[in-house]
This record gives structure tokens, C-alpha cells and sequence, in this order.
């Protein structure tokens, strides 16, 4: 059993567990005093501790201050794994492929909103479905999902559904180019031919919010956002058909981990293969298809979104751009000096966030003085953020946190509230809520999660990312 | 006997599902899943499905073959109530099973997952498996 005194305080936000025998690296922690006791309460510096066993491994294992218990390793990980040596793990990047954030920018204030707020969530609403069971009405051809596994989100705004200026807002422009539809199974196929423009249940949202701080004036002017401005949040990723990418792979992998490539870790659910060998390029080449499958879907619901904005406020509708949409579950090549030595790895990201920093080549030219726009949604009802990276962040190869992290069963959420409490509560706040089940909404009550402001603290104190601006919801969008 | 009960988990569902054979721990891990996706039956028909898995062992066969079948519950939007085993071997299941077309689910599941999966003999006529589903 872990416990604090395993750790060595490096500063306020950081701590340390030192490499041992069974570790190939140190596990770091960010996090403050008072929510590493939080995080010991389950199993998530455990299975981080497993993360740093893993072949190839580079620096620290690292955990995030909004870590909790997952399955390999904890959600809220990054890993950099060495290329010429290391694995890949699909269990290390989790089921849900490209889990990310969009946030979209309006040019009006609440006030000029207020009185279309119902309108606009009610159309939203109607426009999204979550897809349990009523997926969109039509399915697509197996030959459209190919294209979409090959050309994410460009082949929706190719298609007409999208703006040019889209792409540019989206990381790797919401195409990762190694990816093959052809070594993703057609399970995986099937399972996305109705879900391009669902939104799924769980954690995965949508809101309707405001600024309702600018913590850096200057970084908040260039990303385009203002005091009280109304933006819209989209938390989703890439739906069954990333689950199924995952689901097969592990199935596959298992056995060639344990029999032919003789990968010893503590954990069957990492399932991991050497990188650079024929099985793991195929799911490297699968995973960037899921995550491509991802980025279509977000920007399929921005134009749903679009269309909703558009129905509630007729000629008043103006614009709605991206400010940026950003993975949190992901495996990318990136480069790092480690070593003294420029080096390839391969980052694995499990509920953390990208946060590239001023004067990076892979963001875009208007975000090169400020660092790439980095999207953080707190629970239900409570702030979100958007953050930018800073040179600093390189301590965590350039990662961060991606949200609250639960600190309690979704069982022992519904026992202690109720949906119709959850949303009496939002209301009370003059927060509108549209919710597909009373049950979800009680599963994703605020008192489930951890504290969203003590998570952002840790990571802008510890240089992870800089805080820009602060959101507050006005309205809430669910699926189940 | 209790067919399966919840346990706490921080952020995913965890099951104890218990079975007199080894069939029947399979066929109420089944139930398990498809209680846990609350669904809406749609009509009465009852529709009849096959199943074929081959595995790695026994853990990976539960895995699996459950895998199997919330890949039908979720495309074919299907909610399966019997299991029929044909054929059943630590690396081999041939079964069919039987359900309801849904109108919707009131939840989901992602995935099954092989952490921390446990499947041992508690007495005799008792099989106890432990199972953490990704929702």
C-alpha cells in the first residue's frame, strides 16, 4: 500500500516516488498536499507506479493533479516511451481514443443572449443526440467511414459542414496523417457508422457558457475572448468506434505480449507490443484513425451547433468560431532533448491535455506568440477553463490536466443526490439544464468530482500551463 | 443465489457475478451488462443470435465473449436475457443467445476490461468472477 510517506516533496506542486528495483523510472505526481491525500485514497498512484515499469519508458511516470483509479495506467497519465526500444500501449491510451475538448467563440455578451439562452440549449438539445440507441437517423457507408478514418475532421468541412478556419483551430488539423482505415476492424466500422455527430453519455457534455474571468489580458485578446462573452463547450470523443479499436487491439495484443514478445507488466490491461514491430504500427495506425473518427465528430457537432445558434436567433446569428480542439487521450511522436540528446518518443496521454508552448511548429501561426489554447472542463454546473502552454510545461512533456477527476462512484453519487436535487441546484444558479436521464444527471453531480479551481491551481502554479480565462456554465447539455 | 452484485469503483462499474458452473457465471455476467444498460424494450419478438469466440484462457475468454456481445447490444440495438451454451471450454465458447430489439439505453458502457479480472472457484457449485466495465 502506497502512502505519503513513499513520496519525496520535490516543491509545493510536485512530488516524487524514487525509482526502485521493479520501476524503470520515477512516478511524479503534481498535485498539492492537501489532494495527494485525496489521490491516495484509490488506486491511481498504484497503477502510475505500474506505468513506470513499462519497456522504454523515459524521465518519470506522471501523474496529474486530477488523476483517479482507471485501468492500466490512472486517468490523468503521460508517459514519453523511447522509440528504438519501447512499447505501445493501447490500454495506456484507453478506450475512449481522442477524448477531447472544442470550445467555440460567439461576439456577444450574456446579456444580448439571455433571452434566447432557453431557445438555443432547447435546439442544441434536439440537434445532438447522444447516440444510446438512437444514433443519427442515417447511417453512413463503410466508404465514408473510411474516409473519415483518413481525414478527420477535413473531410467534414470538405463535405460542406464546416469552416476552412476549423481545421486550422484544431490540433494537428484535426487529421493525424499516419492513420489507415484499413487496420481498423469493421466491428469498429460498423459501430461509427451512426455516431458522427453524437455526443455519448457519462462525463461528455455539452454547455452553453460565459467568461466569466480573464486571468492574462493579453493571451485572452489574441485567443479572442472577452468578459461575459458566450462561447460553447464540446466534450466527446470518438465514440464506439474508438471503444472497438481499443477493445480489438487488447484482445490481440494479450497474448502476443505475454507469448511471442515476452513483456512482463504488472498489468494485463496494458497489452503492449514493441512499437517499431508490425502489430504496433497497425494499432498506432488504427488509434490515429479512431482519433481522426474523434476529431469529425466534434466538428460534426459544431455544425449542429451551428445550425441550433442559427434556429434560436434567426438574423441575429453571427459567427461562431473555434478557438481550438484539443485531445486528452492520445498517442503521439514527439520530440524532447533528453539526455542532452534530441529525441523521439512516444507520448502516451490518458486524460491529460496537450499544452505546447509559444513558438511551437505544430500550433497555428496566430497562436505562436501565445502558447496553443488548452481546454479544461471542470464537473457539471462548475468552471471550466482555458489555459495556454508554456515553455515550462516541458518538465511534463508538455501535458497538463484534463479536468476534475471524480473522487466518488457514480453508485455512491446517486445515493447521496438526486437528479431532480442536481438540477434544483443548477437552477438555483440560473443554470438551464437538458438532460436525456435524471439518473446522469445525478451520476454527474458536481459533489462527485474534485474541486475544478484547486486542480487549475496546481497546474498553473507548477508550470504546467498558464490560466487565461475562467467559464461558468449558463446551460448544461447531456446525453444519458 | 444472487446472480451478480455491484461493488464501488471511483469512475468505472465493477461486478461480482457469481454461478453455480462455469455457464452459468458466463450467462449472468451477461445479465449483469445488459441490467446495467437499462434498457427500453421495444417489442415482445424475441431474436436469436450466435456466438463463437475462441481465447487466449478463461480470463480472456469472459472478456471476450462479453466484448462479443456488447458489440451486438450496440449495433444491432439489442438487449439479450438467455444464453444457450453449445459449446463451452476454457479457450472456446459456441452459444446462442437470446433478446429484445431497445428503443434506447438509459446507459452505456464503453468497454470490458481484463484489470484486475478475477474468475476463481469459491466452493463447490460456486464460481465467483470479478469484472471492471469502462462506462
Amino acid at each position: 500500500m502506497i502512502s505519503k510517506k513513499d513520496f519525496i516533496k520535490i516543491n509545493d506542486w510536485l512530488w516524487e516516488i524514487p525509482k526502485n528495483e521493479k520501476m524503470n523510472v520515477p512516478a511524479r505526481v503534481y498535485s498539492s498536499e492537501k489532494m495527494l491525500e485525496e489521490i491516495l485514497k484509490d488506486r491511481s498512484i498504484e497503477q502510475l507506479v505500474n506505468g513506470t515499469m513499462l519497456p522504454g519508458i523515459l524521465k518519470y511516470g506522471i501523474a496529474m493533479p486530477d488523476c483517479h483509479e482507471g485501468y492500466s495506467v490512472p486517468i490523468g497519465f503521460v508517459g514519453a516511451i523511447e522509440i528504438s526500444n519501447g512499447i505501445i500501449s493501447p490500454g495506456a491510451c484507453g478506450f475512449d481514443i481522442n477524448c477531447g475538448m472544442k470550445l467555440m467563440k460567439s461576439q456577444y455578451s450574456e446579456q444580448e443572449i439571455k433571452p434566447y439562452l432557453e431557445k438555443i440549449a432547447e435546439e442544441i438539445y434536439k440537434e445532438v443526440p447522444s447516440g444510446l440507441g438512437q444514433g443519427r437517423k442515417n447511417k453512413i457507408s463503410i466508404e465514408e467511414i473510411n474516409k473519415i478514418l483518413e481525414q478527420g475532421a477535413k473531410r467534414i468541412v470538405n463535405l460542406g459542414y464546416g469552416e476552412k478556419e476549423d481545421i486550422e483551430n484544431c490540433e494537428a488539423n484535426g487529421c493525424l496523417d499516419w492513420a489507415d482505415s484499413l487496420y481498423v476492424s469493421e466491428k469498429a466500422k460498423n459501430r461509427g457508422r451512426d455516431q458522427v455527430g453524437t455526443l455519448g453519455s457519462g462525463n461528455h457534455f455539452l454547455e452553453i457558457q460565459k467568461v466569466e474571468e480573464i486571468f492574462d489580458k493579453e493571451i485572452a485578446q489574441n485567443f479572442g475572448l472577452f468578459e461575459n462573452q458566450i462561447v460553447i463547450m464540446v466534450h466527446t470523443g470518438s465514440r464506439g468506434l474508438g471503444h472497438q479499436v481499443c477493445t480489438d487491439y487488447l484482445r490481440e495484443f494479450i497474448p502476443l505480449m505475454e507469448n511471442k514478445y515476452k513483456i512482463k507488466v504488472p498489468d494485463r490491461e496494458f497489452a503492449c507490443v514493441p512499437f517499431l514491430s508490425e502489430e504496433g504500427q497497425r494499432y498506432f495506425r488504427a488509434m490515429a484513425a479512431a482519433a481522426n473518427y474523434a476529431w469529425a465528430n466534434r466538428e460534426m457537432i459544431a455544425f449542429f451547433i451551428r445550425k441550433a445558434w442559427k434556429k434560436a436567433l434567426g438574423e441575429k446569428a453571427t459567427s461562431l468560431e473555434i478557438l481550438y480542439d484539443v485531445a486528452h487521450n492520445i498517442i503521439k511522436k514527439e520530440k524532447y532533448i533528453i539526455n542532452n540528446k534530441e529525441t523521439e518518443v512516444i507520448v502516451h496521454r490518458k486524460g491529460s491535455t496537450r499544452a505546447f508552448p509559444p513558438y511551437n511548429q505544430e500550433i497555428p501561426s496566430k497562436y505562436q506568440k501565445t502558447g496553443q489554447p488548452v481546454l479544461i472542463p471542470g464537473s457539471m454546473g462548475t468552471s471550466s477553463y482555458v489555459l495556454s502552454g508554456v515553455e515550462k510545461g516541458e518538465q511534463s512533456f508538455f501535458s497538463t490536466c484534463h479536468g476534475a477527476g471524480r473522487t466518488m462512484s457514480r453508485h455512491k453519487s446517486l445515493k447521496a443526490t438526486s437528479g431532480e436535487e442536481v438540477i434544483k441546484n443548477l437552477k438555483s444558479k440560473g443554470i438551464i439544464v437538458k438532460c436525456r436521464s435524471m439518473r446522469g444527471i445525478a451520476e454527474e453531480a458536481p459533489l462527485a468530482y474534485k474541486n475544478i479551481d484547486e486542480v487549475i491551481e496546481v497546474v498553473h502554479n507548477a508550470g504546467l500551463s498558464k490560466k487565461v480565462a475562467k467559464l461558468t456554465p449558463l446551460a448544461v447539455i447531456k446525453g444519458e | 443465489m444472487e446472480k451478480y452484485k455491484i461493488i464501488e469503483h471511483r469512475a468505472d462499474l465493477k461486478i461480482k457475478v457469481f454461478g453455480k458452473t462455469k455457464e452459468e457465471l458466463f450467462e449472468n455476467a451477461v445479465l449483469a451488462m445488459n441490467d446495467y444498460l437499462q434498457p427500453e424494450i421495444k417489442n415482445s419478438k424475441i431474436i436469436k443470435r450466435k456466438i463463437l469466440i475462441k481465447s487466449f484462457d478463461i480470463k480472456t475468454l469472459i472478456v471476450d465473449f462479453l466484448s462479443e456481445i456488447l458489440y451486438l447490444i450496440q449495433t444491432k440495438k439489442e438487449t439479450y436475457f438467455k444464453t444457450d451454451f453449445k459449446k463451452f471450454t476454457d479457450t472456446e465458447i459456441y452459444a446462442f443467445i437470446f433478446g429484445r430489439k431497445v428503443k434506447k439505453f438509459n446507459e452505456d458502457i464503453k468497454a470490458v476490461t481484463y484489470y484486475d479480472l478475477e474468475i476463481k472457484q469459491k466452493e463447490k457449485n460456486l464460481w465467483q468472477a470479478t469484472i471492471l466495465f469502462d462506462i
